[in-house]
């Protein structure tokens, strides 16, 4: 029991350290995920290293102990000097997503539990509160109405189908609450992305325009760590994300629709779609139901309109050939945003 | 006084308690306890942190708490620490008397 361990901070740059963490976690039956940033590692009295914890911005991952020295109280001590770290580097607000057998471990580390996926991942924060308080300050801004709805949307950029979303939903519904999804993971950046959508929809009232938050799940700092393939992780993301919106973001809006676009062609979103419908009225979570509409794509040129198109249109023939798919302000930001980078990319090939 | 930036001391072992601190709009004090003594002693407790927050002359804050059995001597020195910690040196120079 008192057994001196050694805790040290593991860089990425450290590459062998690195591998010695990635083999010890294989023999624990976890991948390492590639947005860790830096490790907190324990090494005993032999050098062997016998514990470990990683952090990706605020989420708190890999975290694993050697099985037989379980219960002994060197969880406790790791994840103080993990959250320690986290701490130092400012980053207050923390998360983690691990396997449900877990749960009391992080439990007794101030942790809570905010959603589950039976047998396969659950997701804590470090606050009892903080779910709640922003819930709250949603609340603030609930209006009234019988028909509230709801859409979350990344806008990639924002296009005319994104709009048409928009406008169909506002003319269906009493009020409508549009949430931006907050991740950096697009080539467009967050707060480019949000002018775009205010510019978008500046002539529909009866509309409010909500910041991204952390509960609204990113895919792009979603563990995969210990899902065993694809199409279960993203089935834990949607399930995480779905439980959160319908159990505690929309009730505290009074929202009951959501609105998303029709899926035709991709077939991922379109499973998405699907068990979207699955969380949103099924009574394994304890909340309301919501209505899922699904509302045609617009189309252009006998095709969809979408931020995947415009994008690809715009790496490929520049602004111009994206004029009909986008409404004005993101046709001018487009412009800007393309004219600046192409010097740079001319200097380049030159 | 007022705080400006978030602030931690303390650790997770048994014996101790891990302390946060957050300022917030409000003038209030709040207090987030998670004991491993609650019932005998989260009252108890919860007053001390006010006490040592109000001998200071401290507002605006959350303070988090998540506490193993940590006696009152150790709680009045990890929520001190963190407040200095979350101030600077001022508290030192104007307060040194009240800690």
């Amino acid at each position: 029991m008192n057994e001196e361990y050694i805790f040290c901070c593991v860089l990425k740059t450290e590459i062998m350290r690195w591998q010695q963490i990635a083999n010890f976690l294989q023999q624990n039956n976890l991948n390492i995920d590639t947005d860790i940033e830096q490790f907190i590692v324990a090494f005993d009295e032999q050098q062997q290293l016998v514990a470990c914890g990683g952090i990706a911005g605020r989420v708190l991952k890999c975290i694993a102990i050697e099985p037989h020295l379980r219960g002994q109280g060197l969880a406790l001590r790791l994840l103080t000097t993990l959250l320690n770290q986290a701490f130092s580097l400012h980053r207050y607000e923390l998360f983690i997503y691990t396997k449900p057998e877990n749960e009391a471990m992080f439990t007794e580390c101030g942790f809570h539990l905010l959603a589950t996926v039976n047998g396969q991942v659950i997701l804590l924060e470090n606050s009892a509160t903080r779910l709640k308080r922003y819930c709250q300050r949603l609340a603030q801004q609930r209006q009234d109405g019988r028909r509230i709805g709801g859409i979350v949307m990344n806008a990639n950029p924002f296009t005319l189908g994104h709009r048409y979303l928009v406008q169909q939903a506002c003319k269906e519904c009493d009020w409508v609450h549009l949430f931006v999804v907050q991740e950096n993971a697009s080539e467009f950046p967050y707060e480019d992305r949000l002018d775009l959508i205010k510019a978008g929809v500046a002539d529909l009232k009866n509309l409010t325009i909500h910041p991204g938050s952390d509960y609204l799940i990113s895919r792009a700092t979603f563990p995969s760590y210990f899902l065993k393939n694809q199409k279960i992780i993203n089935h834990c993301h949607m399930a995480l994300d779905l439980q959160l919106f319908r159990h505690d973001i929309a009730p505290a809006l009074g929202i009951n629709r959501r609105y998303v676009g029709t899926e035709p062609m991709c077939e991922v979103t379109a499973q998405y779609n699907r068990e979207m419908a699955y969380w949103l009225t099924t009574a394994e979570v304890r909340a309301p139901q919501i209505e899922l509409h699904e509302i045609e794509r617009r189309q252009q040129a006998a095709q969809p309109i979408s931020a995947c198109r415009v994008r690809d249109l715009l790496a490929k023939k520049g602004p111009e050939a994206v004029k009909a798919l986008v409404p004005e302000s993101t046709y001018r930001y487009l412009w800007q945003h393309y004219a600046m980078s192409q010097p740079l990319v001319s200097s380049l090939a030159g | 006084m007022k705080i400006i930036q978030q602030s931690h001391a303390g650790t997770l072992e048994s014996g101790d308690v891990l302390i946060r601190i957050q300022p917030i709009d409000s003038h209030q004090v709040e207090i987030e306890l998670e004991s491993v003594v609650e019932k005998q002693f989260g009252d108890a407790i919860r007053r001390l942190i006010h006490d040592t927050l109000h001998k200071l002359s401290i507002e605006g804050v959350r303070v988090i708490v998540e506490d193993k059995g940590a006696l009152d001597c150790v709680i009045r020195a990890r929520v001190q620490a963190a407040l200095i910690r979350a101030t600077g040196t001022q508290l030192l120079d104007l307060n040194w008397g009240a800690l």
